[in-house]
């Protein structure tokens, strides 16, 4: 495939005005526009109506819910997102999987990045097999290690504790982490890092004085890809985080906590607080994205160019 | 830049590599081991049967439908959800009317460019009760609602959506689409951001218009982000799991009606928990991780191009 | 795959993969070490289980500073009544320090405590994630609970607590020979109506399927689906069928199904019962959607009124008392009679269900046995009757001054009418692969997409497939209706 030169400009062509071409570039046909438009629209349609959907859940009646999923809410109260937060233990479950994915979220950046970082800009024998080897972790999927995983961890003794969750998290997303920031810091200029080491850095001082924060964008989107995975994880913490017995505290994660909701509801359970609590757990990732959201684009830009 | 090496190499290397092999790799390799016994999930007591489990493997139909199944999702699931991306990406990135400002998005670009992500935020649990209220099969679901208002469908013959053995199948790869668009179109954003603006005005000034511009331009320079969305979506193809399981009728992770549905992980899962015959779910595991393999190596040769640098 | 869904901007295709060949050859280095490998995760024994000396008043030698953990399936019966049976073992070991754990995911939170060997002390092993008990007995995971049938029981020492059960109770938890879990349930199934909207358009409770047929025509007219099931799981339209087959060929069919006997599911008893069920089908009898309804949604609508009938066990009354209206008068119907049946129309299929087990490596294994013997104390059984509105296996435990619901009330009765003709099947609880099969072919059945000869030959061949795998444990019924 090849593209034309840029090089090349309407003046070299003369006789046609740039401005005209530029205004006809929009014009891809008035049907064309109007359809893709639509089609747009119509996407956005079919993404908010779900969650307005799941929202306005939180204020019916169990009745209403069960009833038909057509129903509106008859009266607007909070009460359901107060039973989510104390009878259903959302506010317990949110405060878990915030201890966790903070341990998990540092540990995953901070193991990747050193791996990613030797992988990318260190030649030496077994290089490029470390590196697949890191990739190929990311083509299974998890439940076909669970057994042996579980065993693991029992060993480790580190069943529904905080850090074994963490380590297990850190372990599973590290593929993809070296997988991205590997392709960040071959991007990076090797000047700065030589100036760095003539002045007498160490290798290490000078991944963590000047590499780090040269990488910041890429580190900031692939940790916000690894809060966005790690918070929906479902069948890891389903397995290794389940009281051993009934003298342990819940340490549920938000998601399993919520499965919990959501199978009770076929036993006569509540509804409403279960769209409460669905509610709920959508709003701290959603916050994270729009907050990062320029910083994602960014970041994924910086590794787009090589 | 040669002195000390090595000891950094080894130093920043060892707690990685330790720990990814001590909680990945050797629970996977495991997995083999248990494979080659008559293991049933309940206990540590087992029997090694050799290949005994892989021989009943490819006498058993079911794993053949879940198969076929698994690769009608790896053609569709990525084909379609790459495609929507593409398409809302060139929207909301190049495909705005020019005027003198040169490239930008259609109006209301950023606004899209949120709201498309939305679907990402919600976890396999939220999916399957809102999906569950979605497809529901009388007048009350969403979709039959809307159906029955309209007058397309009989109110008293509604449409089964997850429980018809012709649309099973399909419904759990509208969700995965649903939810996974977004995400690509995030990604092929951020490529097309990254495409010098010249390029473009160049063929604006050539004369191109708006799809000969994508095809000729865009899609060539966004051609390494489609390869690695297609290795991911496949992978995420061969799973499936937590949908299936949650939203398809059938006993013991779902896969109905009549296995119409069914997926190798849930037959994976079924076999493992359900039947008491864990080594041959492990066994089917293996096959599982071997295709996984096969396959996403192959995409990246088959897609391979010659990289086009600007 | 902890992320689903990367975006490594980098380009693999221009680098060669070694992963194949590298990874196969770890396989093959794996595969050679495998079993070492499975060794490594082997819990062997738990740890033994505390004891301490027998009498009377303590059969099984509770250690009475133990801790005992219970494990309850947090499901149609809820887990309060567990707070009860807590109660009472306080009463008798006020050092022991308790702990119930209540969970809809038993295989889930259990497995791999069995696994480890280190499970509670009794488990309420039921629900859609049920541990197969048939797979847990194999395993030797589960404590024999024959001493605690020849214990003297709580409320008469002189009376073992064998003698204070509902028929078949044994028999429902019996592998090999002995008994291994207390079905502690006492389930009866039918049809379900309201007893209100039936006196309202004056229709009668028919005891014939012809009847039936007839009168569902009727409900039609009326504006009202005359049937509604929980299409999305054909366990229910199962239930049904084979009851139908069980009334017309009596303890023949019942043998020859549940042992496995070639083309047992071909013979005309059963024929019979699928071709009249299927006349639902054929005749738009049903609710429209309910093929693909759960059964929380079609028993709402069932209970909103827009259905007449709808097959359930007794559990259903109280899965339902959050959506059920005031007035609506719950009540319980046998399956109607075909014409020749064997068996007279008042007979039902009931029986113990609801199996709870002491596991075998249990810490407190004499615990988790005496909690059983508390549970089935008449203390114990009218708790459970009157939280979680269903009968146990404990003979006469509920007197007249006990307040029961309507639906409750009306299956009890059921179950005193049905008396010696009360008959049960075994084959679900034996054979979790054949039972799925089966479900399968059913709900197709009930979509219209299979007649009921293909049906016939789907259900034999499924059962010929389990007969044939030796891999699965095989169990005999004896010539009784339980």
């Amino acid at each position: 495939m090849i593209t034309e030169e840029p090089e090349r400009s309407g003046r070299a062509r003369g006789g046609r005005g740039g401005l005209r071409d530029l205004q006809r570039f929009g014009d891809g046909g008035g049907t064309l526009n109007a359809f893709s438009h639509g089609f747009l629209a119509v996407w956005s349609l079919l993404v908010v109506l779900p969650i307005v959907w799941i929202v306005l859940g939180s204020f019916k009646t169990d009745n209403e819910i069960g009833a038909s999923a057509w129903s509106t809410p008859t009266e607007w109260n909070l009460g359901s997102f107060v039973r989510a937060w104390t009878k259903a233990g959302i506010g317990g479950y949110l405060l878990n999987t915030a201890i966790v994915l903070v341990g998990s979220v540092f540990l995953t950046m901070l193991l990747g990045s050193m791996a990613a970082y030797v992988l990318a800009r260190y030649e030496f024998r077994g290089n490029r097999f470390l590196y697949f080897f890191f990739v190929a972790g990311a083509m299974f999927p998890i439940y076909l290690a669970l057994v042996p995983l579980f065993f693991m961890v029992r060993n480790l003794g580190m069943l529904n504790t905080y850090q074994g969750l963490i380590l297990v998290y850190a372990a599973y997303s590290l593929p993809f982490t070296v997988f991205f920031l590997h392709a960040f810091f071959r991007t990076l200029p090797t000047t700065v890092h030589e100036a760095a080491m003539i002045d007498g850095c160490s290798h290490t001082r000078a991944f963590f004085q000047v590499m780090m924060p040269m990488a910041r964008p890429g580190l900031i989107s692939v940790g916000i890809f690894n809060v966005l995975g790690q918070w929906n994880q479902y069948i890891l913490p389903v397995v290794l985080m389940e009281r051993q017995n009934g003298f342990q505290p819940d340490r549920s994660m938000l998601a399993q906590g919520l499965a919990n909701l959501l199978l009770q509801q076929g036993y006569s359970g509540d509804y409403p607080a279960l769209f409460a609590g669905m509610t709920i757990a959508m709003l701290p990732v959603l916050a994270v994205y729009l907050s990062f959201q320029r910083q994602v684009q960014s970041g994924l830009t910086a590794t787009a160019i090589k | 830049m040669r002195y000390r090496k090595y000891p950094f190499i080894v130093g920043f290397l060892i707690l990685p590599v330790g720990l990814y092999v001590a909680l990945v790799i050797w629970p996977y390799l495991q997995t083999f081991g248990y494979s080659l016994t008559d293991w049933n999930g309940e206990s540590q007591a087992m029997h090694f049967v050799g290949l005994r489990n892989y021989g009943q493997l490819f006498d058993d139909p079911v794993f053949r439908t879940a198969l076929w199944h698994n690769v009608l999702l790896l053609v569709f699931l990525p084909l379609v959800t790459i495609l929507l991306a593409l398409f809302f990406a060139f929207m909301l990135n190049v495909g705005g009317r020019g005027g003198t400002s040169g490239v930008t998005g259609v109006r209301g670009s950023s606004f899209y460019r949120v709201v498309f992500f939305f679907p990402q935020v919600l976890s396999v649990g939220i999916l399957a009760v809102l999906f569950d209220s979605v497809y529901r099969p009388d007048g009350s679901g969403l979709v039959n609602g809307v159906l029955v208002k309209l007058g397309l469908e009989d109110p008293n013959h509604p449409f089964l959506w997850l429980s018809s053995p012709s649309a099973s199948l399909w419904c759990i790869l509208s969700v995965l689409v649903w939810s996974n668009v977004g995400f690509y179109l995030v990604l092929f954003s951020a490529a097309m951001q990254s495409i010098p603006r010249d390029i473009y005005e160049a063929a604006l000034l050539d004369g191109a218009g708006r799809a000969g511009t994508f095809f000729r331009i865009t899609l060539p320079l966004l051609w390494d982000s489609v390869q690695t969305a297609w290795v991911y979506l496949a992978i995420l193809a061969m799973d499936a799991f937590a949908l299936v399981s949650t939203l398809t009728p059938g006993t013991g992770f779902g896969g109905g009606p009549d296995h119409h549905s069914e997926v190798l992980s849930t037959y994976f899962m079924r076999n493992f928990q359900f039947f008491g015959k864990s080594g041959y779910a492990c066994a089917m595991g293996v096959v599982l991780l071997l295709v996984t393999l096969v396959i996403s190596i192959a995409m990246l040769r088959v897609t391979r191009r010659e990289r086009i640098e600007y | 795959m902890i992320f689903e869904h990367g975006l490594p901007p980098d380009t693999l295709s221009r680098r060669r993969f070694l992963l194949g060949s590298a990874l196969a050859a770890a396989a093959a280095a794996a595969g050679a070490g495998g079993l070492s490998g499975c060794a490594a995760g082997g819990g062997g024994g738990g740890s033994s289980s505390s004891s301490a000396a027998k009498s009377k008043s303590n059969p099984f030698g509770v250690d009475s500073s133990a801790p005992l953990e219970m494990v309850i399936f947090d499901g149609g019966f809820g887990s309060d009544y567990a707070k009860h049976f807590e109660t009472l073992y306080s009463k008798e070991f006020p050092d022991a320090k308790l702990s119930m754990t209540a969970t809809q995911q038993i295989t889930g939170v259990l497995q791999p405590r069995f696994n480890a060997g280190n499970p509670p002390d009794l488990v309420d092993d039921s629900g859609a994630q049920q541990i197969k008990l048939d797979v847990l007995y194999g395993n030797g995971q589960l404590a024999d609970l024959g001493p605690l049938l020849d214990a003297p029981s709580v409320d008469d020492p002189n009376t073992k607590v064998r003698d204070t059960l509902m028929p078949g109770t044994v028999a429902a938890g019996t592998y090999g020979n002995s008994m291994y879990d207390l079905q502690y349930v006492y389930t009866a199934f039918g049809l379900w109506y309201s007893k209100s909207l039936f006196a309202k358009h004056g229709w009668t409770v028919p005891t014939t399927w012809d009847d039936w047929i007839k009168q569902a025509a009727e409900i039609k007219a009326a504006g009202i689906a005359p049937f509604a099931f929980q299409g999305k799981y054909p366990y229910y339209m199962l239930v049904p069928i084979m009851d139908l087959a069980a009334k017309h060929g009596g303890v023949e069919t019942l043998v020859a199904v549940d042992n496995l006997e070639p083309n047992a599911w071909k013979s005309d008893p059963v024929k019979q019962a699928v071709e009249a069920i299927y006349e639902i089908v054929a005749r738009n009898y049903y609710l429209p959607g309910t093929q693909g309804m759960t059964h929380i949604q079609s028993q709402t609508a069932w209970n909103n009124g827009r259905a007449a009938w709808i097959p359930c066990g007794s559990w259903l009354e109280n899965e339902q008392l959050k959506a059920t209206p005031a007035g609506f008068d719950m009540a319980f119907a046998p399956m109607p009679s075909l014409s020749g049946d064997k068996l007279p129309q008042t007979a039902i299929r009931a029986g113990a269900n609801e199996p709870f087990i002491v596991p075998a490596k249990a810490r407190n294994v004499p615990g988790g046995m005496e909690m059983m013997r508390l549970m089935l104390s008449k203390a114990g059984s009218v708790a459970f009757a009157q939280v979680a509105h269903s009968l146990t296996v404990v003979k006469n435990a509920v007197g007249p001054n006990v307040q029961l619901l309507p639906g409750t009330r009306s299956a009890n009765a059921a179950v005193q009418t049905s008396g010696a003709s009360t008959f049960y099947w075994y084959y679900p609880s034996w054979y979790a692969q054949l039972e799925t099969d089966l479900e399968n072919a059913t709900g197709e059945l009930m979509a219209g997409r299979m007649k009921p000869a293909d049906w016939m030959n789907a259900c034999q061949a499924a059962a010929d497939k389990t007969a044939k795998d030796s891999s699965i444990k095989k169990f005999k019924r004896s010539a009784s209706l339980i």
